[in-house]
């Protein structure tokens, strides 16, 4: 049997932004840096796709091993959602 | 001289007005004329000069920044074009449905709208007008739309008691964003310290109802607790330090390393009518004065939390010790720390003068 998996959002008024500095998250008065790996991730978070359908593109797109980015992405979106700037 | 990182955020205060009259506003007690508002082009301009400095975040307030409608809605819209985040900082008290939906379209991403008190009786006291419903109708229409919303609650002598009723009024609206910011004096708030300043007793149960609150709303609702620095021993960095990252335009068109300095009156702020903002931030004596660590006296110099507390705040060093150059006398280290706890220990004053245009008259609270 197959259990729903809740899919991840940027909670409202948060956005990616990307400038020639890099990637920050623009979050209400307020901004967070964002490494080129949190922005990949972040990139892909769109309310539909969960967690492991976000490390698998990942790991096709830089060839990696697919547990090592779903650990990767499970911690930055459970971070991410304590601090209230992501939802599920 | 210490070349400075580029600013990221710009407050945008687009006028002094405002139909309530908040005895802890820390706008300048002189409220000014509203015939010298910058208009709208102006602010265009100052809008597209912070964004090429490399400012992303703006916030619009006041004053009530709702009541300059047009202005309001193409600065947003400005702003959304520019790549940049746009916050509302109001009442709520002007919006409806339409007037919302506008700057909805324009890119609005964030609103923070402020309530007196839980209840309408205490919040119509310090308001002075009865627009408590007004502005439960708005928060709970900003609340069914797809932007940011922040309830914020000042809180100082009179409303401290009803905290907790401030925590299950957020609970019970589905807040997920609660900022319960102690009052900070200056402006307004400065002149009515003796009615505002809360108890010891008040902070600290504050404190334990909030700690209790965040763990138990953990992932739900996002709670900011501002502790008022005079019951501290550290000053709080202000504004990460002078002319670091933050700029504040007024609505006359000064330009202001945090928005509180206008109350130093030794030093000259640039204004966006005479110069660029590009200017102001690199060459200008005022954002030069108290930018990095040179400035400092003792003990902030050799202290090693110079980088970490910036020597605290400039305009509570000016208001208190007349010395906008002196170590925040919130520190402990401070040889003027006498003065805080004189400040914080002084007897409570009954009544309050309320923030409008003068002539003032006091209210009992």
């Amino acid at each position: 049997m197959i259990e729903a998996v809740p899919a991840h959002r940027l909670a409202r008024g948060v956005r990616l932004h990307r400038s020639g500095e890099g990637a920050t998250l623009l979050v209400p008065e307020g901004i967070v840096e964002l490494s080129d790996s949190a922005a990949a991730i972040l990139e892909l978070v769109d309310g539909r796709r969960d967690e492991a359908a976000i490390a698998q593109l990942l790991a096709e797109r830089f060839e990696a091993p697919v547990d090592d980015l779903a650990r990767d992405v499970a911690e930055l979106l459970a971070a991410l959602v304590e601090r209230g700037f992501v939802r599920c | 001289m210490l070349t400075p990182a580029n600013p990221r955020s710009l407050l945008c205060e687009l006028t002094y007005r405002c139909n309530l009259q908040c005895p802890y506003c820390y706008n300048p007690l002189d409220l000014g004329s509203s015939r010298d508002e910058l208009d709208a082009d102006a602010w265009l301009r100052v809008i597209d000069e912070a964004a090429a400095l490399g400012v992303v975040q703006f916030g619009f307030s006041g004053g009530e920044p709702t009541l300059r409608r047009d202005l309001l809605v193409r600065a947003i819209a400005r702003v959304t074009e520019l790549g940049g985040y746009a916050n509302l900082i109001t009442q709520g008290t002007f919006l409806d449905e339409a007037y919302l939906a506008e700057l909805l379209a324009a890119g609005l991403a964030h609103v923070q709208i402020s309530i007196q008190a839980p209840g309408a009786e205490l919040a119509a006291i310090i308001a002075g007008t009865d627009v408590h419903e007004r502005k439960l109708a708005a928060l709970r229409m900003i609340a069914e739309h797809d932007v940011a919303l922040t309830l914020n609650c000042v809180l100082h002598r009179l409303n401290h008691d009803t905290l907790a009723d401030v925590l299950a009024f957020a609970e019970r609206e589905g807040i997920r964003r609660l900022e319960l910011a102690n009052v900070q004096f200056y402006g307004w708030a400065y002149k009515n310290r003796g009615a505002l300043m809360p108890t010891r007793e008040q902070v600290r149960r504050g404190a334990v109802l909030v700690a209790e609150a965040s763990e138990r709303l953990r992932g739900r609702m996002d709670i900011t607790y501002v502790l008022p620095d005079y019951f501290e021993e550290l000053p709080k960095p202000c504004m990460h330090g002078w002319g670091q990252l933050a700029l504040t335009v007024t609505p006359d068109g000064r330009i202001l390393p945090c928005p509180a300095a206008a109350a130093i009156a030794t030093l000259r702020f640039p204004n966006v009518r005479d110069t660029s903002l590009d200017r102001a931030w690199h060459d200008s004596d005022a954002f030069t004065a108290y930018r990095g660590t040179d400035w400092m006296p003792d003990p902030c110099r050799s202290c090693d939390r110079r980088e970490i507390d910036w020597g605290g705040c400039r305009c509570q060093a000016f208001l208190l010790t007349g010395n906008a150059a002196a170590t925040d006398p919130a520190c402990a280290k401070s040889p003027d720390h006498a003065l805080v706890q004189a400040f914080r220990d002084a007897p409570a004053e009954p009544a309050f003068v309320p923030r409008r245009p003068s002539p003032v008259e006091k209210v009992r609270a």
